[in-house]
Parts: C-alpha cells; sequence; structure tokens
C-alpha cells in the first residue's frame, strides 16, 4: 500500500512535468530539451529556500519561476538568436548544470530538517484528527503523512491542470495553440510568433520547475543529477495519456497527461518491485517511448499490406 | 490607400541565385477599389504581394498603407491593416482547432490578446450569423475541428476571418486556384459579397490575362493591362525605353 501510494504521489508531481512537456511539445511543436535542467532548477531554488526556513508555498513559487526563466531563455535563443530549437534546449539544458551547482552551492541538499509541504500537510492532518498517525482506508492501514501529502499534491495539481485548461481557452491562450498548429495563419492574424513560443516555453518551464520544486519536498532532497532523461519521462507520459483518450480535445488530453504520468509511474514501480535493475529504468523509458513512436506508423504500414494482398 | 513607391527587392543577392524580383516598382489603389495583378509566373505578383503583406522587408523604396508608412513594420504588426486570404487553403486556418476557435482569433487580429475567454458568451449568435452567411451549414458544426473541412470550405472561413474585422487592404493570393471549379465559384461569389458589403481594397494576385472570365475581368485596369505588356515585353525583349513611353502615355 506503501508503495502504492508512493508512486501514486510522485506520478502526480510528475504530472506537472508531463504537462509542461505537453505544451512544448505537442502545442508548440519544439523539442524542448530545456526540461531536464529547469526540472532541477525548480528543486535546487526550492531546496535552498526551504533550507533558509521560506514558507514551502513561497519557494515552490520561487521553483516555477526559475523555470519560467530557463525556458524564457531557451524561447530568447531560438527566436531571436535564430538558434535551431533543440540546440537552443541543449545549450540552455547545458548551462543550467552549472548554474545548478551554484544555487545549490554543492551537489545535494537534503531537506530533512526543513519545513516543507509535505510535513505541513501532515501537521494539519494531525492538526484535525488529533494525534493518530495512521489512517484506515477501505481496510488498509496508512500511514497519515502519506495520505495527507497525497491529498494535498492532488489538489495542487487538479487546480494547476484547471488553471491550464482555463488559460489555454482565453485569447492569449488560444493564439498560443494556433502559433504551434498554424504560424503563417496566426502571423496573420497580427500575432507575434517569436514572442508567443517564448511565452509558451516559459509557462512549460514553470511548470516542470514547480514539478522539481515539489519532487525535491517529497523525497527529501534536491539533486544535481535528478533531471537526467526527465524529458523523455515525460514524453513518455504525454504518449501514454494520447493513447488512453485518443482524442484531441483539450480537457481530455490534459487529463490524459496526468493519468499518462501517474500510469508510468505505477508501471515503473510495479516493474522495480518485480526485479527490475534500477540502472535499467532510462534505458527502459527511452525503449518506450522509441517503440511509442514508431509503432503506430508500422500498423499503420502492416494494415496498408494486408488491405492491398 | 496602398502605396507602392519605387520597391527593389532581391533575393539571394551577389550569388549565382540572384533574383531580381522587384525593380522599381510604384503601384497605387484607391479606396475601394478592386485590383488584379496579373503576369507569367516568376513575373513577381507573388513577391509583390508578400513585400506588401511584410513577409520579408524590402530593400529600397517605401510602402504606405491607409496612411500609415508601414515599410519597416513586421509582418504581424501589418496585420492590423490587411486581411489575406492565400493560395493554399490549408494556410489560413489551424487544423486542430474548432471553427469557434479559428473565427474568434480573426475576430482580434491586430488587437491584444489578453486572458479574457476566447470565445465569450454573446459572441456565438454573431458567429452563427455571419458563418450562415457562407451557405456552407457549417454554422452547425462550429465546434468541430478546421482539419475536418474541405479545401474550399477552409478557404471560405479563411475569407471569413480575413474579413471579419474589415480590413484596410485586402489580399488574395489567387485565392481559388487550388480548388475544383465548383467551390471556386462559390469563393468568388463570397468574396465579391464581402467585398460589396464593406467596400474593401482588395489587391488580387490572379494568373495570365486569357485566363480571367467574368466578374473577373469586368475588373481589369490599366495596371493588369501594363503587366500583360510588360509579359509581352519580355517575351519579345522589346527595348526598356519602349515600356517607358507606353506607361508615360497610358498611366
Amino acid at each position: 500500500m506503501t508503495l502504492l501510494l508512493g508512486a501514486l504521489t510522485i506520478g502526480l508531481i510528475l504530472s506537472l512535468l508531463a504537462l509542461g512537456v505537453f505544451i512544448s511539445f505537442r502545442v508548440f511543436d519544439f523539442p524542448d530539451i530545456t526540461t531536464d535542467g529547469s526540472i532541477t532548477l525548480g528543486a535546487a531554488i526550492a531546496a535552498v529556500l526551504l533550507v533558509k526556513g521560506v514558507n514551502p508555498f513561497v519557494a515552490s513559487a520561487a521553483g516555477f519561476c526559475g523555470g519560467a526563466v530557463a525556458g524564457a531563455t531557451t524561447g530568447v535563443l531560438h527566436t531571436k538568436c535564430k538558434i535551431n530549437g533543440l540546440l537552443s534546449g541543449i545549450l540552455v539544458m547545458t548551462a543550467l548544470y552549472s548554474i545548478n551547482l551554484h544555487v545549490m552551492g554543492k551537489s545535494n541538499v537534503p531537506l530533512l530538517s526543513a519545513a516543507t509541504f509535505a510535513s505541513d500537510a501532515e501537521r494539519i492532518l494531525t492538526a484535525l484528527k488529533g494525534g493518530d498517525t495512521a489512517l484506515h482506508v477501505l481496510g488498509w492501514e496508512v500511514a497519515a503523512r502519506d495520505a495527507a501529502v497525497l491529498v494535498l499534491v492532488l489538489a495542487t495539481i487538479v487546480l494547476a491542470a484547471l488553471a491550464l485548461y482555463a488559460f489555454l481557452r482565453t485569447d492569449l491562450g488560444t493564439a498560443m495553440r494556433a502559433t504551434g498548429d498554424n504560424p503563417q495563419m496566426i502571423r496573420a492574424l497580427g500575432v507575434d510568433v517569436g514572442n508567443m513560443t517564448i511565452i509558451g516555453l516559459a509557462l512549460a518551464n514553470g511548470l516542470i520547475g514547480l514539478s522539481g520544486a515539489l519532487l525535491a519536498q517529497y523525497q527529501g532532497f534536491a539533486d544535481v543529477q535528478m533531471g537526467i532523461g526527465m524529458v523523455v519521462w515525460g514524453l513518455a507520459s504525454v504518449i501514454i495519456g494520447e493513447a488512453l483518450v485518443g482524442t484531441t480535445q483539450l480537457g481530455l488530453v490534459i487529463t490524459g497527461a496526468i493519468m499518462g504520468s501517474v500510469l508510468f509511474r505505477l508501471l515503473v514501480a510495479i516493474a522495480l518491485r518485480a526485479g527490475l535493475n534500477p540502472n535499467d529504468l532510462k534505458l527502459m523509458t527511452a525503449t518506450f517511448v522509441f517503440a511509442a513512436l514508431i509503432l503506430p506508423g508500422l500498423v499503420a504500414r502492416a494494415r496498408k499490406g494486408a488491405g492491398r494482398a | 490607400m496602398l502605396e507602392v513607391r519605387n520597391v527593389f527587392k532581391t533575393f539571394n543577392p551577389a550569388t549565382p541565385n540572384e533574383v531580381l524580383a522587384l525593380q522599381g516598382v510604384d503601384l497605387t489603389i484607391e479606396r475601394g477599389t478592386f485590383v488584379i495583378v496579373v503576369g507569367t509566373n516568376g513575373s513577381g505578383k507573388s513577391t509583390l504581394l508578400n513585400a506588401v503583406a511584410g513577409s520579408f522587408f524590402v530593400d529600397g523604396g517605401r510602402i504606405t498603407i491607409a496612411g500609415h508608412d508601414v515599410t519597416r513594420w513586421p509582418e504581424h504588426r501589418r496585420a492590423t491593416l490587411i486581411g489575406r486570404v492565400f493560395q493554399n487553403p490549408f494556410s489560413g486556418t489551424a487544423p486542430d482547432m474548432s471553427i469557434a476557435e479559428n473565427i474568434a482569433l480573426a475576430a482580434r487580429r491586430g488587437r491584444r490578446r489578453g486572458l479574457a475567454w476566447a470565445l465569450r458568451g454573446n459572441f456565438a449568435d454573431e458567429m452563427r450569423a455571419r458563418v450562415r452567411g457562407l451557405g456552407m451549414r457549417l454554422e452547425e458544426r462550429l465546434d468541430n475541428a478546421i482539419g475536418s473541412l474541405s479545401g474550399g470550405q477552409r478557404q471560405a472561413l479563411t475569407l471569413l476571418m480575413a474579413t471579419w474585422c474589415k480590413p484596410e487592404l485586402l489580399l488574395l493570393d489567387e485565392h481559388t486556384a487550388a480548388l475544383d471549379p465548383k467551390s471556386a465559384d462559390q469563393i468568388v461569389r463570397l468574396s465579391d459579397e464581402a467585398i460589396a458589403r464593406d467596400e474593401l481594397t482588395t489587391l488580387h494576385r490572379g494568373r495570365i490575362i486569357h485566363d480571367l472570365a467574368g466578374a473577373e475581368k469586368r475588373r481589369l485596369r490599366v495596371d493588369d493591362l501594363l503587366a500583360r505588356f510588360e509579359e509581352v515585353r519580355r517575351g519579345e525583349q522589346l527595348d526598356e525605353s519602349a515600356a517607358q513611353l507606353l506607361r508615360r502615355a497610358y498611366v
């Protein structure tokens, strides 16, 4: 049960990463590798602030802002300096590795004694329930801390997803979607495609930074290596989500990305429990995304071949 | 209304692929008139339209629209003055977004886009009424993705979107060329209606002169005939001075 709760919580936290990747890869069709650096940046900023005793809410918001600045930088490199999109992301990601080390001052910042959203959630729950550290949910005994954290994370994700959904239906948000869908058209309707891309990448990496800030608080540390391969992880979540909902309707796609993230984390937890070597995790993730990218084409070709025969 | 003065544009200058696309082009279009630019492939019709739309900056000369010197304005800024329909019916609409969302985008052409709902409640009735005017029964499918429509339907919507807010100048870039004859007729009729209703100033890239028929032929002006002459001149290597002589005599 603890394992399930843990996987669920991390899956939900990483669904913010999935939403960010959804914005850059799907809305803008922009392969944004900044992700690997911005998730660590969000974690690093939040961790350092928390150690200094800053309110967890403020620290998480700072993580969002850090990620947003990183994303905007990638956007400026791409649109104003005319650097290839993939390369812009790689440049910023590489630079962020050093910046993250400077922010943290060392390669790992533990949060064992700092007040985090997790400890806050636990405190609120104990105040409500009065001292008992175990809860009974559907006959299972779960640690009060785990349950409280899950509820708080769930509430955060729901809020973030609703805000994103609402934003993408405003004048600015629809212009942003159109920028990814048909830049020629939206330019002829008076929208500066470059600025729109910068704002979009800032938003995407802001969400990713927030995801990193929450992840650091949940796992109790920020580490300079924690971002490696996260863009592929997010992409895997988005792809699973698309397969789950099977439509391009905005609300469902956003819900799908969240569900995809949770499901993917659960699959990974089960695989690890069944004996998968943790060292193989990134290889498996990459293989999965590879398969998800080429399978639809192969299936279509096989069908076409069968139709001809 | 539209004034193009002595405009030059060279693509790939100082390379073997150098193209002298526009060389001292002058063009004046009065308010409320319809001008068709005709000429053979490669004669610079598209370049002229793109220069006016702002797809690139010209090397020399001046472009003025409705009293604004737009020569150094980027394309998205000129969109405050210009409505545009592309040759490719897929260029003017965002395929993954709904008809309603596409129109909402067009309704804010050249205006600030903030955090208000794109599909405001009071907007739906106006939208339904104007889409019904296309006579394609699309008003029943406002929530469908535009990508699911035919080329003719998408071009009709692009036209509606380009003229949703009355543009100072309407650019039609051979916008019926990629359509089947029936859809093309429909689009020509819709263009005529919109232009007549709002007394729009229109610059249209047409095909060479013997392709023009009916309504388009009636709108031919001296400029068009000069373009036709230009074509002949190129073909027969006539002296440049003859062209100038004729220009002085007739324009």
